[in-house]
């Protein structure tokens, strides 16, 4: 009996919030997830939501795989801001066909992803090197310092996973033969350490990074088109992200788009109203992005702090994704 | 109130301290890092030079060459067909190359830490003032987490050979120079007043009779050196040092259970091959000094 009258207690609950849901979204939780980027986002997403459109915002603790499990099985949280859907792509498709998962925005922060980098000084040095092809031919400028008659490509750090899409790149693009080694930094910071010595001595690098991240802000790393187009699904999943014993013919391929998306649950979707349309408007121009993560580094600063400073300095680009009155509602609750 | 909350800088002057030690070292990096990097040039090309001695040479060679170190360390045929035998199981599951990359790499770090840490020890023993000095330093390299100075390392000189021995040889060398000050001091007083009696000068009571009668002690701290350089393979990997530590942390990264499992038996098999022939020698010239002591 008790039971019932507690269930009962929470329909009447239930219809409550949501009746006062048409005029406020009412509570809703964001995942932030535990890289700068996504910490950032979710701590905007927070304030505008809660200043803007009257939720009760909430943020949670996340990681990619657990935050998604949890969104299709549990409906909790309600938003993820900056999922990387490259990995599962397909499980993330069939909770967006059952309709357990909407994608609220699918590209969040423009100009990200993956790709081979060289820092400015040597892109405007070398006008001639405009796509990864012309690089290619010319070692020379890259001299690996164990062997210096060889060019250095600086792969990822052995264990990750795009270390095995560079190394079947390698082979693809014929690299050995052009007099190119692949240099394993290690480790993140060995890879971050190799690049920020080369820029920091206006040296030449050219290695493999990702945007938004900080390092690409701070130092304006230039992503280099690779010159030849993305070679079909067939060889990129079914060749180039796999141990090289089983992509025996690796074609030349750029690299693959990066998946990043905007998620929420269906319950958020249903009862989001007006929040919705501001999650499917936000999207974050790269350079943007990328300075605000090196704002974040340099002042050591956490997602909260990098969210008001972001609300505060760069007004021209949020409010263009939000109606005036809500604008005006966020500024004087900061 | 305030007073019972501990003296604390200004956020934002403490902000300012760490940014200004950080962009004086970048630089500092950016002025002389070129000319620091030229200085350990030669050593590196020795270092890529060795390696490729050892990796191309055929495996007969380097098992019979192992196998004469093994005898003239130990003297023991048990750890002569023993390190023969683990060489033979590491090619077998292939992992020469990179054994012979961390086995070049080891070798020469051990040699450097020798040929800085007997003097710097020498040293040590010789005046006190000089102990009070060094002791604290070599307590900081050993304590230090290796992160703390790999990164300065990486933004002098880059990632590869050269910084990932250097980070070796900061964590190897303390014992060394520890046992060479520890066994210098241990000589018997009477045996130093016998020297000065028979007159001899400082060079002859250094390398005839202090130096001999330390060696026991010297070795042991060989042995901790080669053993401390062994357990530095894997976090020097991390700076893009090439050898079995890679594929330990690839392994680790990727759960391979199996791989980082073989290649850290790999490092074992290594540091007890190295350790009971540095160990047995050392334990024979103890044995030989003992038995002339006597007669």
């Amino acid at each position: 009996m008790k039971r019932i009258l507690m269930g009962l207690a929470a329909a009447g609950m239930a219809i409550f919030m949501s009746q006062t849901a048409s005029a406020a979204c009412g509570s809703v939780t964001i995942a932030d997830m535990n890289w700068a980027s996504a910490s950032f986002m979710a701590n905007v997403d927070k304030i505008i939501l809660n200043k803007g459109y009257g939720c009760d915002a909430e943020l949670v603790p996340g990681d990619t795989m657990p935050t998604f499990t949890s969104m299709n099985e549990k409906g909790e949280p309600g938003v993820a801001p900056e999922i990387w859907a490259n990995a599962f792509i397909d499980p993330l498709n069939a909770a967006i066909a059952e309709g357990r998962i909407h994608t609220a925005n699918p590209a969040p922060i423009s100009g990200l992803g993956e790709g081979w980098w060289i820092p400015p000084k040597t892109a405007k040095d070398h006008p001639e090197l405009k796509t990864v092809l012309d690089i290619l031919n010319h070692p020379e400028l890259f001299p690996y310092k164990e062997d210096p008659s060889k060019g250095a490509f600086y792969t990822c750090p052995a264990g990750w996973g795009c270390q095995l899409t560079n190394a079947n790149l390698y082979r693809a693009f014929e690299m050995e033969s052009k007099g190119w080694v692949l240099v394993d930094p290690g480790s993140a910071a060995g890879l971050d350490g190799s690049m920020a010595k080369a820029v920091e001595r206006g040296e030449n690098w050219f290695g493999y990074y990702w945007s938004p991240t900080a390092m690409i802000g701070k130092y304006n790393m230039v992503p280099v088109p690779f010159g030849v187009d993305f070679a079909g699904k067939e060889n990129w999943d079914g060749c180039i992200v796999k141990p090289e014993q089983e992509c025996a013919d690796p074609k030349p391929s750029a690299w693959t788009k990066s998946e990043v998306q905007s998620i929420v649950t269906d319950d958020f979707k249903s009862k989001g109203g007006a929040a919705m349309e501001y999650l499917a408007a936000r999207t974050y121009p790269g350079p943007v992005m990328n300075g605000m993560l090196v704002y974040m580094q340099d002042n050591q600063a956490d997602g909260a702090d990098a969210a008001i400073e972001f609300l505060k300095s760069h007004e021209d680009v949020w409010t263009q994704w939000v109606s005036s009155d809500v604008a005006a509602k966020v500024k004087a609750g900061l | 109130m305030d007073f019972f909350r501990p003296p604390m800088m200004d956020r934002q002057e403490l902000r300012d301290l760490k940014k200004s030690i950080d962009f004086g070292f970048k630089d500092f990096s950016r002025n002389y890092g070129d000319a620091l990097e030229s200085i350990f040039d030669p050593l590196l090309y020795f270092l890529v030079w060795f390696e490729k001695l050892l990796v191309g040479a055929p495996w007969p060679v380097i098992l019979f060459v192992i196998a004469v170190l093994a005898w003239f360390g130990a003297r023991n045929w048990f750890v002569v067909v023993g390190s023969v035998i683990a060489f033979l199981v590491i090619g077998y599951f292939g992992m020469w190359k990179d054994t012979m990359a961390t086995l070049a790499i080891v070798s020469v770090s051990t040699l450097i830490c020798i040929v800085i840490g007997i003097p710097v020890g020498v040293a040590m023993a010789r005046s006190n003032r000089v102990q009070s000095i060094i002791t604290p330093i070599l307590d900081v390299m050993q304590t230090i987490p290796s992160f703390v100075y790999l990164i300065p390392v990486v933004m002098l000189l880059g990632i590869g050979k050269v910084p990932g021995l250097l980070a070796v040889c900061i964590y190897a060398i303390p014992p060394i120079v520890r046992l060479t000050n520890l066994g210098i001091r241990l000589v018997d007083k009477e045996v130093l007043e016998a020297a000065d009696a028979f007159g001899a000068s400082y060079k002859q009571k250094l390398f005839g009779v202090q130096v001999p009668l330390a060696l026991p002690n010297i070795f042991a701290g060989v042995n901790q050196t080669i053993m401390m350089a062994l357990a530095m393979v894997v976090i020097a990997a991390m700076i893009g040092m090439q050898g079995l530590g890679q594929q330990v942390l690839r392994a680790v990264s990727n759960q391979y259970l199996a791989l980082g499992f073989m290649n850290g038996l790999a490092i074992v098999a290594l540091a007890i091959i190295f350790d009971r022939i540095s160990q047995n020698y050392g334990k024979r010239l103890q044995k030989h000094l003992e038995g002339g002591h006597d007669d």
